[in-house]
């Protein structure tokens, strides 16, 4: 790290009318290199950031990541199918359901024919919603932290609590899930579990009004997020960005939407979901606000298809039939699907055998953190921490 | 003096002193704002309204490690990581203390075998007070690791340290 | 739009390095064919990569807008051949595109596809340092993940597992 050097010399030296004498000094700055992690509470986890800084202004910025590598990718060539799965809740621990059901899927797809029953497709769905709510809710407690709200953290985890209680019900866990599995889901929802599932959409409905007040529409957050980190438009598609980072710079599009799986086509067509995009209300399209209140606003669209998926869901069979040791048809399949922070992508090889030859994941973290090497540069030091923030990265994600 | 100090090896003014200080520790230990991967999430869980480590007097997280007094190590550990948290440790301030929480920090946990980067287990570079066992642990299981080390403090002699110890 | 349609414009439009479609087939015990499941891929020739992506985002009726991933894969620790993975993605047409590129064990050098998209860049580091795969004209070559001085292509079959790091053990 180079110190900050300043060095005087005597430029010129005038004798004033008074007889007092004035001097100009030349001050000579460096830039200074401000190390913003691996240990850095708004890193959100163990990255690190390598800024240089001229005074207040950010005039370069490095990410270097691997503080968390897990070889993911490894062990997915080590182990069975089936044995896999608990490794993919905890690349993105926030949304375990979510990477259980993309990697089930992508082993689905290698499978000819097979089709997981609709009982287990609703269950799934409306797993993986209330994940995603519970996932926006830390991103929304913590950008709230970051920027130095500390309320909006504790009532975020008071319903985070909920759903996570609510998943411990159904399947024991709280953080990693294991619950998709290839096939269908492991067990089916306990008695009265549906109906309070429900319950938990009518308080949330409430209590997500008083949440967008609370920090989205509150003004002194507005003062520290509107008009910085603005992502353009063609900006955002260059550099790969999914998800609300996406849908935060004003681009249309949701992959459950657009590109349908599982029940989503159904849904919207019934008018079940509607996709939230920035608009740049506060500021320029596509800063850190929009891109927190596409978050904001996908809450309550899950709140929507967990009440349709309520309204569908039938009895039945709740796992196809899989073999407990299962063997693959060799083939290739990539599939993706909308995590909460983008586009999840799971490749996975197999050669006909109890073991994948090749399982590749695609985080969404990864890429969208890329961006922010370009875009914390010319802005000031104070609005870095807003700007990692808003990319809401999970770092177990990034670096798998 | 002799005489006095002697008669006051064992009496009962210095094991007094020892309890107080003690319990002023147990009652104020700072853990470190130091998240690493999923038991973070936990780890947070415990800190928010539900679970509320405040009620143990450990709810002040601090950011720099030089106003810690307690590490929790929460999350897997790399290489690459490894000697970050032997520096962060190295920088905090006596009496300091570490809780390995969850399988990974305790031994590697699931990614023991084909974990290529993964420590096998953080005591490999910093000692160890307290494990606790889950991937992740409950916040309760948190809880009872933090107790468990106030139960390590409390035993803790102050006064008469023995003298090669800080 | 199919893979054979995306592949059928592409001919048409004279776009070099094509060298076919990887389609799922049924299994066939006659011939004892295991058969393939799963999804079609494009195959396409490594050297020829840069000029194929560029088609395959500017051609209007194809628009690849999105590179979601560029990975690789190593089939067999025996194997003569890597395979290069990209994953396209067109936010007007909705539809994706998935390449693979057979690159030779004996000379890991590719084009980087940074000046296409400027999402490849990290892919790409992640790609060359779990590999072993060098991409000509990358502009910030360093490792990402892993420390800078680690040794060996992890995502290889033929790797070793350390025994020790920076004398902490491994075992």
């Amino acid at each position: 790290m180079k110190g900050h050097e300043p060095s005087y010399s005597m430029e010129e030296r005038r004798t004033l009318p008074s007889g007092e004498e004035e001097f100009f000094f030349d001050v000579k700055t460096s830039d200074l290199e401000v190390n913003m992690g691996p240990q850095h509470p708004a890193t959100h986890g163990v990255m690190r950031v390598l800024i240089r800084c001229d005074g207040e202004l950010v005039t370069g910025a490095q990410a270097h990541l691997g503080y968390l590598h897990r070889c993911a990718e490894k062990i997915g060539e080590n182990v069975e199918w089936l044995q896999y799965l608990p490794y993919t809740d905890r690349y993105d621990y926030l949304a375990a359901m979510n990477n259980n059901l993309g990697y089930s899927m992508a082993v689905e797809a290698l499978m000819p024919g097979f089709e997981v029953p609709r009982r287990a497709v609703m269950l799934r769905t409306i797993c993986v919603e209330l994940n995603r709510i519970a996932s926006h809710l830390v991103a929304y407690g913590t950008y709230g932290l970051d920027i130095g709200a500390i309320t909006p953290f504790l009532y975020a985890f008071r319903e985070r609590e909920w759903i996570q209680a609510l998943f411990e019900k159904i399947c024991g866990a709280r953080l990693t899930y294991s619950y998709i599995r290839i096939g269908g889901v492991f067990n089916d929802a306990p008695p009265g579990w549906l109906t309070e599932v429900g319950h938990f959409c009518d308080v949330f409905e409430e209590k997500w009004k008083e949440y967008r007040d609370l920090l989205a529409l509150n003004h002194i957050f507005i003062k520290r997020t509107a008009n910085v980190g603005v992502i353009p438009k063609d900006m955002a598609i260059d550099f790969g960005l999914t998800g609300p980072m996406l849908r935060g710079s004003g681009v249309d599009f949701d992959l459950r939407r657009d590109i349908p799986y599982m029940a989503y086509g159904e849904a919207h067509e019934a008018g079940a979901f509607d996709v939230p995009v920035g608009e740049g209300e506060k500021g320029e399209l596509g800063d850190c606000w929009d891109r927190f209140s596409v978050r904001v606003q996908e809450m309550m669209e899950s709140i929507k298809l967990v009440r349709w998926c309520l309204e569908m869901i039938e009895d039945g069979p709740i796992i196809g039939d899989v073999p407990k040791v299962l063997k693959v048809p060799p083939g290739e399949a990539y599939v993706g699907i909308e995590n909460p922070r983008g586009e999840l992508g799971h490749y996975v090889h197999s050669d006909g055998g109890k073991i994948a030859v090749r399982c590749r994941v695609r985080g969404p973290s990864f890429t969208n953190l890329a961006v922010i090497e370009e875009l914390m540069v010319g802005t000031l030091l104070a609005d870095s921490v807003a700007i990692i923030g808003s990319t809401d990265i999970v770092v177990g994600e990034t670096d798998r | 003096m002799g005489l006095l100090e002697e008669s006051l090896d064992d009496n009962v003014l210095t094991t007094k002193v020892d309890w107080l200080l003690n319990w002023a520790r147990l009652n104020s230990i700072w853990p470190m704002t130091f998240g690493l991967a999923c038991c973070a999430i936990e780890m947070m869980a415990v800190g928010a309204a539900h679970h509320d480590l405040d009620r143990f007097g450990a709810g002040a997280f601090r950011a720099s490690p030089r106003q810690a007094d307690l590490m929790i190590v929460a999350g897997t550990v790399n290489y690459k990581m490894g000697e970050r948290v032997k520096r962060l440790y190295d920088q905090m301030p006596f009496p300091k203390y570490v809780i390995a929480m969850g399988a990974c920090a305790t031994g590697g946990g699931p990614y023991f075998k084909y974990g290529y980067s993964v420590m096998k287990g953080v005591d490999r570079i910093i000692p160890v007070d307290v494990y606790i066992a889950g991937c992740p642990p409950r916040p309760e299981a948190l809880l009872e690791g933090l107790m468990k080390l106030q139960e390590k403090i409390k035993r803790t002699p102050v006064v008469r340290r023995p003298a090669n110890t800080i | 739009m199919e893979l054979q349609a995306i592949y059928d414009t592409l001919t048409a439009a004279k776009v070099a390095g094509l060298l076919g479609c990887d389609e799922p087939r049924p299994s066939n015990k006659k011939e004892k064919d295991p058969g393939r499941s799963g999804l079609p891929f494009l195959m396409v020739d490594p050297a020829e990569i840069v000029p194929l992506l560029t088609a395959c985002r500017d051609m209007p009726l194809l628009q690849f807008d999105l590179l979601i991933d560029l990975s690789a894969a190593d089939p067999a620790a025996d194997g003569e051949d890597l395979w290069v993975l990209i994953q396209l993605l067109s936010l007007k047409h909705r539809h994706r595109l998935a390449i693979k590129a057979c690159l030779p064990k004996s000379a890991l050098i590719m084009s980087s596809a940074t000046a296409v998209y400027r999402a490849a860049n990290w892919h790409e580091r992640e790609c060359s340092e779990m590999f072993g795969i060098t991409f000509e004209g990358h502009p910030d070559p360093r490792k990402i993940l892993l420390p800078d001085d680690w040794d060996g292509y992890p995502l290889r079959k033929d790797y070793e597992f350390p025994t020790e790091y920076h004398g902490i053990s491994c075992e």
